[in-house]
């Protein structure tokens, strides 16, 4: 699989075994063991995934995560070191895709980088299905004033464009795609994350906050995404 | 309230009552007494002086009633308004002052006649015609027998308000005594029941109570040396809480710093368990062995983090309402996909933490298997009242009776000798699990063989928006 990936661990032994596992499958790896060297790599190298350990000396990395967000909608995968605490939340907040608990065995983590890398790739590379696969002729779904151009990845409101993350997008695309449909949080981690059995539904819950943050007039009376309590999500029905 | 408090009143009252009434008793007598020797000496005076002078002077020797009349007595005595006479002659001839008196002679006590016969004036309290008197009989040298009767209404008039009084007045203060003694006692226990307070809070773990120490008694000092108990109490409790708090952060801070390295080690051998097949026998042996105990380590650590985030109180529960029979299955189907699942027809409905519920099921599913390897697992959903169970049973060999008090303790192995892979720590995990979520874990052996723990969780009503179809 081919992709450059950015490292940013300030452990030296996990950075090298997790780019001795990375590069074994054909990725391109470079390293950076803290915050500031991290930022300024990731500004040359621009690559396709950041994996971001959070505890970071000096800059934490939650910082660079927010400063790496503010310039790009690149898949960001945390490191993180607690998976119960409210770090996962804060991550994700902070932009965040998808994480990782530390300690981790390589193929969870190239299971966790695949599936970001997937996303990337999925609907590119095949413009007539949905995300879930649903067989259909148009490539463009509207929702309330928002366009959503499947090929493209690029999401208009009133034809000014609305810069989404590829969770974000890929998210709005699956609700999108059926209106009216309650999607489940389980349904939606297997779908946009690529989780089977019990991914954290928290992931869910901050993404569409940061979609709706995005997509809708008032945030906190959302319009177009709408929750459905005790079941899940849906989109709005047009009309 | 019939504690100390009120028995000290009941002593106080007792005491004043017993006074009273002794007093009350003394003076009634005393007065009573009083009162009948100066109407005793006055009548005994003017019937000494009757029998002495005036009838010896008036009556001739051996006369009868009517030589009575005629000699002016009557109308002397008469002029006494107060005294009533008989006049008794002998031979049933008597004469009266007054009709109520007929009679009157046969009822006089037979002490008056005892005296009498002496020779003597003789005297004696009596009812004379249904009127309470003195009676002062008396012989002159010769002649009748003359009984003088004085009432003794004004004594009793005397003695009744006496008596009303003393009784009102007794009362009245027994009554004001009643008053104080409650008063005094209330005084009195009020360190006694600041200090029950201050226990009750010590008991309640709140260690900083004291009782105020004021004035310079008994129970100041009493006070003092309550309050000398509970700051040491305070200290040593503070003293181990330390050393507790010390004891837990250390193991915090060494399952931490075990963290990154473990990290590198989990990420290594998975690496090498993916080339396994490329190393030689020998080696690929012993990287086997290698990638088992590195997740042995991990999943101590990860026990070990998990238990002092609960000893911090920094975890927290993320609830949702659910069908618990289907989360349980999907949990079990997950975990131990041969257990035997049985759920009841009805839905169950609880608010629960899905993931704490999922390592909750999840430890006592691995402890299952790990204790009773091969034996068949059920698992079962029940509800009975606002209480769900969720039932995980196995047909290993059980516990004995002594170690099931046990089996929820950190690092408790029933069987040490035989190696488990497990860490020791998962059904006291399943346990701080269980509290976050409300509800507890009990084991007990089954009948037949084998352990049987049960989560019980508190139920809710029905879910709002419906059941989620997810799990």
């Amino acid at each position: 699989m081919d992709g450059r990936i950015l490292l940013v661990e300030d452990d030296a032994s996990i950075r090298e075994v997790v780019a001795l596992g990375l590069r074994a499958i054909g990725f391109s790896v470079v390293t950076a063991a803290d915050g500031p060297s991290g930022l300024e790599l990731w500004r040359v190298e621009r690559p396709d995934l950041v994996l971001l350990d959070v505890m970071l000396p000096g800059v934490d990395g939650l910082e660079v995560c927010r400063d790496i967000r503010r310039e790009s909608t690149v898949p960001i995968v945390m490191l993180t070191a607690r998976g119960d605490t409210v770090d996962v939340v804060v991550g994700l907040e902070a932009g965040a895709d998808d994480y990782v608990r530390k300690p981790f065995e390589m193929p969870e983590l190239i299971a966790r980088v695949r599936a970001a890398m997937r996303r990337r790739d999925r609907i590119a590379a095949n413009p007539k299905t949905t995300p879930s696969g649903s067989a259909t002729i148009s490539v463009e779904l509207r929702l309330g004033p928002l366009a959503i151009d499947l090929p493209g990845r690029r999401v208009t409101r009133d034809g000014r464009e609305i810069e989404l993350t590829r969770t974000e997008f890929d998210l709005l695309a699956e609700l999108a795609a059926q209106p009216g449909m309650v999607l489940s949080r389980e349904v939606l981690l297997d779908r946009v994350w690529g989780y089977d059995f019990l991914g954290d539904s928290r992931l869910v819950d901050v993404a569409i906050g940061r979609l709706r943050a995005k997509v809708e007039a008032d945030p906190a009376r959302p319009e177009l995404v709408l929750t459905v309590r005790g079941s899940g999500y849906k989109a709005a029905r047009p009309g | 309230m019939p504690g100390l408090r009120g028995r000290l009143a009941v002593a106080l009252v007792a005491l004043v009552a017993a006074t009273v009434v002794g007093i009350g008793l003394g003076t009634y007598a005393f007065v009573d007494a009083r009162l009948r020797e100066s109407l005793l000496a006055d009548a005994s005076r003017q019937v000494r002086f009757d029998l002495s002078v005036l009838v010896p002077d008036r009556l001739p020797a051996n006369a009868n009633s009517a030589a009575f009349e005629q000699s002016g007595l009557p109308e002397a005595f008469r002029l006494r308004a107060d005294v009533e006479t008989i006049v008794d002659f002998g031979s049933d001839d008597v004469w009266v002052s007054g009709d109520a008196l007929i009679g009157a002679l046969g009822t006089m006590p037979a002490a008056l006649s005892a005296a009498l016969a002496k020779g003597d004036v003789g005297y004696a309290w009596t009812t004379v015609a249904g009127g309470r008197s003195l009676v002062v009989a008396g012989r002159p040298a010769t002649g009748p027998t003359f009984y003088f009767v004085f009432p003794t209404t004004s004594i009793d008039a005397a003695l009744d308000q006496l008596r009303l009084g003393l009784v009102v007045g007794g009362a009245v203060a027994i009554a004001l005594a009643l008053a104080a003694a409650r008063g005094l006692a209330r005084r009195i226990l009020v360190p006694v029941r600041s200090g029950s307070a201050a226990a009750a809070r010590i008991a309640g773990g709140d260690l900083s109570a004291r009782v105020p120490e004021t004035g310079s008694d008994e129970l100041a000092a009493w006070a003092t040396e309550f309050n000398r108990m509970a700051a040491a109490l305070e200290s040593t409790i503070g003293r181990l809480e330390d050393a507790q708090r010390q004891n837990r952060r250390f193991v915090a801070d060494v399952a931490h710093e075990l963290r990154t390295p473990l990290t590198a080690l989990v990420a290594e051998a998975s690496v090498i368990e993916g080339r396994l097949r490329s190393l030689p026998p020998d080696a690929r042996r012993a990287a086997e062995l290698l990638m088992a105990d590195v997740r042995r380590l991990r999943d101590l650590v990860e026990d070990l983090l998990e238990l002092s985030r609960f000893d911090a109180d920094a975890e927290a529960a993320t609830l949702v309402s659910v069908d618990l029979g289907r989360s349980v299955a999907a949990i079990a189907a997950a975990r131990l996909p041969e257990a035997g699942v049985f759920l009841p027809g009805e839905p169950v409905v609880a608010t629960v933490d899905l993931r704490r519920l999922d390592r909750i099921i999840g430890n006592l599913l691995d402890n299952a298997r790990t204790h009773a390897p091969g034996a068949a697992v059920d698992v079962r959903v029940t509800r009975a009242d606002d209480r769900a169970s969720v039932t995980v049973a196995d047909r290993g060999p059980g516990v004995s009776n002594a170690e099931l008090g046990h089996l929820f303790e950190r690092f408790f192995k029933a069987d040490r000798s035989r190696r488990t892979g497990s860490t020791g720590l998962g059904l006291a995990i399943a346990a701080e699990n269980a509290r976050l979520l409300g509800g507890s874990l009990a084991a007990r052996n089954r009948e037949g063989g084998g352990l049987e723990v049960s989560l019980s969780l508190p139920v809710t009503g029905s879910l709002p928006g419906g059941d989620d179809p997810a799990i």
